[in-house]
């Protein structure tokens, strides 16, 4: 999905043969667990996409065939996020000069900005039936709801940990892959509802509507209580789509409310643009080279500091940016007075920020 | 506002504030208010129930009658106060008259419109109607803010004129000339019928004339009232004095006609509730909140509450269940669908919620200062203070006018924004005709062309924040916004070409059936106005040339190259010279909005191409088969695109500087007193900036001014306008390890490269 190629053939020409290079990816998306969880999840997600559209294309079913696409397009979020966690391990050459760690910002990005088309869609889709309510096939579905509540629990459960072991394990290397975690948990419930659908053969257009309900796991910030207050949100967010999925199930079983599915739906699309946002705004601050909010208040006392050295007259172009999840970079430019101790100022000012900046 | 606005009054002014009753005691009487106007929205359905039985003249000489009856026994006028002379009398009548016609004009617009469009256009509160004809009227109509309301107010009324799409029209055009029962209905029917509208927007129309005679009536009465003693006894006197004017005309109207009721017993709790409802609680209740509340804050409550109730018996006056518990109208029953609500009412409800809100709401600033409120000794105190002076919100015209005009200044954005304006213009035209011809395809149509209108907005208001200047907190400025834009429009691009992929392969293997009536007109249409939309972006382009981006110019041209090889439409082909001729490349946003307008393009010609052939040939895999081809097409060309803003997100060294840059580099290895350099990061943040940082170890010995300046001039020459340069020499590190933190620091110094913690970079000038 994306063509993250890189135009530098000129001063690396390419020396070892596919096979080398594809079973070198295959050991680097391996030997991480973020990435590893992501490739398995792509595979199972993928060979159920060709299950489904073989499977459509024997049985002659249209429905099926569209899903199965529909399928395709979910798996580019998660090729975005696999190919992300792949190209960030990427040295840095002459070329990226930081390296490849944006990609995974880019991904971040990406995904998010799938998930908010998807609302859209979902959106428009459940106004739609609002107004003309469809006749769907509700047989099945509460069965099926409760399954998927049931599969969103353990989900949260089991991602909750593996976030827990994000924040809680050691510094920068494995916050690196926040906004690919975003991803999987994503795909792994995708997965899970397309069985679903599957199983109940043909209201794959109504399974759409809260299979999307679900992909939701965000990670975000380091910072603890923020982080707490995220991801209880987004618990919430996530329990309330399936709570409000077989609620709906059971009001058109039992009083025949058809209208009770698209208000659901939208209702669910809503979570999904309400949580998707935050990850957005984030993602386009890095990508704007923002100044990190978490500096925003700590800088300005260091100005100060830095201005009161000896021999510091003034303090120019101060940037300061987010290169990657807990990489911050900062250049500014001093004038001194001519007679100053250049080196002295300068191992100084250094200081004073990664001082403030380790807080 | 309102409550932190006087309760900084009272915290700042002590008792100087205006008399302000505590929220809490105030909560009574807006519950109170609240269930007298949810009455009165009842009683108003119940009466348009009436209305269809009894006739308009009878029916305000009974509810006047009633209400004469009950407010003589409560006020008793004669008994108590001051005798009326026989001048107030003469008063008291022609107040009297001017009350029987403006009821004979609301009721009348309530047969023609119903209860819901009655309570909608007439319950507004003589403050709202006086600000908003001070506004329309008078020069000085206070502020931007009322007139955002009043523009909100006319929206609202021009809502229920065009957009509102009652069944009733259509059934009372079917006998224009029917039974009319008196002759004043049937001068008011020619009238409207003279004037050329529907009965519906007729009664509209009456309604508003109708709100304007009140609002007079009582700006007028005011001064009875105080002469008479009281508005309860003038209004007690003037319902006695309507009942006795309007009696001969009743008894002459029931000689001379045959009524419709069948037993007028069953009819008296209906009256009962609409006397006591309409007329009565409403009166006293408005009286008692309007002295204890403000009349600003009882006017704003009030119309807020009975448009949502009003709202809410229209939608379920009709419903079934309410039905089994109304008592009566079974004759009213079958005509259940009429005067249902609609999208039209609905949206302006909103409209009027809102200018109600706005009009009501005080005036703060004024030409004389703001009131506060009155001194200890009755004198009305004014605040001249800095928010009297300088208005805190914004004039929404002004607002307007602003970037308007930084719209038009740079352009790019003017081409995106006049390109707006003519696909936003074709949009409206389309789904007007829609509506009008009540086509569910061209509808639809618009509403897809409203959706890409977003592409279009997007890249404006990129175009728009590029040029915003940088902040503390956005230190590099917001360039980086138009890459961003075009990276989501892009990515835009390839899911709908995706869907379209994927759509297109579905109806490959089942062709369907194409309706090809009015889509070769549409995409026509379509087709010219992005055709001017491409000839004015690739115009842009060749001039965009002159400003110079950072982007590569071989990514462009593979595109260009690609779509010109297709050979799809000409325009592409005088694209494809300018790019050759000037040789630059149009920064992303504008790529975007290109590539965008140009799918759209394909899209109509994929359309024309088809239809064609299905008209033709009947071949219906001709659609499919197009599509397929567009979607192929519009990924293709939106590949380059994404590519290349992924290369300036991902903080890829400039392309197009790449040689320079190392050419560069060896330069500054080679100034005297260079050591060696580390860590040269370049990136592009935005088509403007190149911004670069290096680090520079030099021998002890040199000057670090020397070296500072000839980097700067060799990394300028090749195009780094935004550098920084930190000069290193022996002692630096020295340094480092002298703190006392410093271990770790040095640590990360020598390991900088695999933990790239936090650089700090310094630069010396002179």
């Amino acid at each position: 999905m994306l063509p993250l190629s890189i135009k530098d053939d000129e001063y690396k020409p390419p020396k070892f043969n596919l096979l080398h290079k594809v079973s070198g990816w295959f050991r680097s998306i391996l030997s991480d667990k973020t990435s590893r969880n992501l490739f398995f999840f792509l595979c199972l997600n993928l060979s159920f996409a060709f299950v489904e559209l073989l499977y459509g294309i024997w049985s002659n079913s249209l429905g099926l065939i569209s899903d199965s696409f529909h399928m395709f397009f979910d798996c580019t979020a998660l090729l975005a996020g696999l190919a992300a966690s792949v190209i960030s391990k990427w040295r840095s050459n002459d070329a990226f000069s930081y390296g490849y760690v944006r990609a995974e910002v880019l991904a971040g990005f990406v995904n998010g900005l799938f998930l908010i088309f998807t609302a859209f869609f979902i959106f428009s889709e459940g106004v739609e039936r609002a107004l003309e309510p469809p006749d769907v096939h509700h047989e099945r579905l509460l069965p099926v709801s409760i399954l998927g509540f049931l599969v969103n629990l353990i989900g949260i459960f089991v991602f909750q940990h593996g976030g827990h072991g994000h924040s809680h394990g050691s510094g920068h290397e494995h916050s690196h892959s926040l906004f690919n975690g975003h991803a999987h948990s994503h795909d792994s419930k995708h997965e899970h509802e397309h069985s679903h659908d599957h199983s109940h053969g043909h209201g794959h257009s109504h399974s759409q509507d809260y299979c999307h309900g679900k992909c939701l796991y965000l990670e975000t910030n380091s910072h603890t209580d923020r982080k707490i207050l995220c991801v209880f949100l987004h618990i919430v967010a996530d329990t309330l789509g399936s709570v409000g999925v077989i609620i709906s199930a059971l009001l058109m079983q039992n009083y025949g409310l058809m209208i009770a599915d698209p208000i659901c739906s939208m209702l669910i699309a809503l979570l999904i643009g309400v949580s998707v946002v935050p990850l957005l705004r984030k993602s386009i601050g890095i990508l704007m080279q923002r100044t990190p909010p978490s500096l925003e208040n700590a800088l300005p006392p260091c100005y100060q500091r830095v201005q009161q050295l000896q021999g510091v007259y003034s303090l120019h172009d101060p940037h300061f940016w987010t290169l990657c999840t807990d990489v911050y970079i900062g250049t500014l430019k001093l004038f001194v007075a001519p007679d100053a101790d250049a080196k002295w100022i300068l191992s100084q000012t250094h200081n004073i920020f990664t001082q403030v900046c380790t807080l | 506002m309102e409550e932190k606005y006087s309760g900084e009054a009272l915290a700042g002014g002590g008792r100087l504030g205006p008399v302000d009753v505590p929220s809490a005691r105030l909560t009574r009487y807006i519950i109170l208010l609240c269930f007298t106007k949810f009455l009165k929205a009842l009683g108003l359905f119940e009466s348009y129930n009436l209305l269809k039985v009894v006739h308009l003249v009878q029916f305000i000489f009974i509810v006047k009658l009633g209400s004469a009856f009950f407010m003589v026994l409560f006020q008793k006028p004669f008994s108590s106060g001051k005798s009326i002379t026989k001048h107030q009398w003469i008063r008291i009548v022609k107040h009297a008259v001017g009350g029987c016609i403006i009821s004979l004009l609301w009721f009348f617009g309530l047969t023609l419109c119903g209860p819901l469009r009655t309570l909608l256009l007439f319950e507004h509160s003589d403050i709202v109607v006086v600000s908003l004809l001070s506004v329309l009227f008078t020069s000085s109509g206070g502020g931007p803010a009322k007139t955002r309301g009043a523009a909100f107010f006319i929206i609202a009324v021009i809502c229920l004129l065009l957009f509102d799409n009652d069944d009733l029209m259509a059934k009372i055009a079917e006998h224009p000339e029917g039974h009319h029962d008196s002759a004043l209905t049937h001068i008011l029917y020619t009238i409207i019928a003279f004037l050329g509208v529907a009965d519906h927007k007729g009664g509209v129309l009456l309604l508003a004339l109708a709100l304007c005679c009140k609002v007079g009536f009582h700006t007028v009465s005011r001064k009875l009232s105080v002469d008479v003693g009281g508005a309860k006894r003038l209004q007690a006197l003037s319902h006695l004095v309507s009942v006795l004017l309007l009696c001969p005309w009743v008894i002459v109207l029931s000689l001379t006609t045959e009524s419709k009721v069948e037993s007028w017993s069953a009819l008296i709790m209906p009256f009962i509730t609409v006397i006591f409802f309409v007329v009565i609680l409403d009166f006293y209740v408005e009286s008692i909140c309007s002295v204890k509340m403000e009349a600003s804050k009882c006017a704003r409550y009030g119309s807020f509450l009975i448009f949502i109730s009003a709202l809410l018996f229209g939608n379920f006056w009709t419903h079934p269940i309410t039905d089994q518990l109304r008592a009566m109208n079974k004759p009213a029953h079958q005509e259940s669908t009429e005067h249902v609500l609609s999208g039209g009412v609905v949206v302006s409800a909103i409209f009027f919620i809102l200018s109600a809100n706005i009009l009501s709401s005080p005036s703060r600033k004024g030409q004389k200062g703001t009131l506060i409120g009155y001194s200890p000794e009755g004198i009305p105190l004014y605040n001249f203070m800095g928010d009297a002076l300088q208005h805190s919100s914004q004039s929404l015209p002004r607002f307007i006018k602003e970037s308007l005009k930084q719209i038009l200044e740079e352009y790019d954005s003017r081409q995106i924004f006049y390109f707006l304006c003519l696909n936003l213009a074709f949009t409206f035209v389309e789904l007007f005709y829609g509506v009008w011809t009540n086509s569910l395809g061209l509808i639809s149509d618009g509403f897809h062309m409203l959706f890409d209108c977003s592409a279009l907005v997007m890249g404006l208001f990129a175009a728009l924040m590029t040029r915003w200047k940088a902040t503390r907190i956005f230190s590099y400025g917001y360039g980086r916004v138009e890459i961003l834009s075009g990276f989501i429009n892009g990515l835009f691009l390839m899911v709908i070409a995706f869907f379209v992929f994927v759509e297109s392969v579905a109806r490959l293997v089942y062709p369907p059936d194409i309706d090809t009536n009015m889509l070769t007109q549409v995409s026509v249409g379509g087709l010219i106005v992005n055709l001017v939309g491409i000839c004015a972006f690739s115009h842009a382009h060749s001039h965009g040339a002159s400003r110079g981006g950072c982007h590569s110019h071989d990514h462009s041209h593979s595109h260009h190259g690609h779509s010109h090889g297709h050979g799809h439409s000409h325009s592409d082909h005088g694209h494809g010279h300018s790019h050759g001729s000037s040789g630059g490349g149009m920064n992303t946003n504008m790529r975007g909005v290109f590539l965008h307008v140009l799918a759209d393009t394909l899209g109509s010609v994929g359309v024309i191409i088809s239809t064609i052939f299905i008209q033709q040939f009947g071949w219906l895999i001709a659609d499919p088969l197009c599509s397929l081809f567009i979607a192929t097409l519009i990924f293709l060309s939106v590949i380059p695109l994404i590519k290349d803003a992924c290369q300036v997100l991902l903080l890829r060294v400039p392309p197009e500087h790449e040689r320079d840059l190392h050419i560069a580099l060896e330069k500054i290895q080679k100034i005297d007193g260079v050591i060696s350099y580390r860590d040269p990061h370049f990136w592009c943040h935005s088509a403007s900036v190149v911004a670069g940082t290096i680090h520079v170890q030099v021998m002890s010995e040199v000057l670090e001014q020397r070296i500072v300046q000839q980097v700067t001039a060799i990394l300028k020459d090749v195009g780094v306008n935004n550098l920084t340069v930190q000069v290193e020499k022996e002692a630096y590190f020295q340094h480092m390890s002298g703190l006392s933190t410093g271990f770790h620091d040095i640590l990360a110094m020598t390991q900088q490269m695999e933990s790239m913690k936090y650089y700090k970079d310094g630069t010396y000038i002179m």
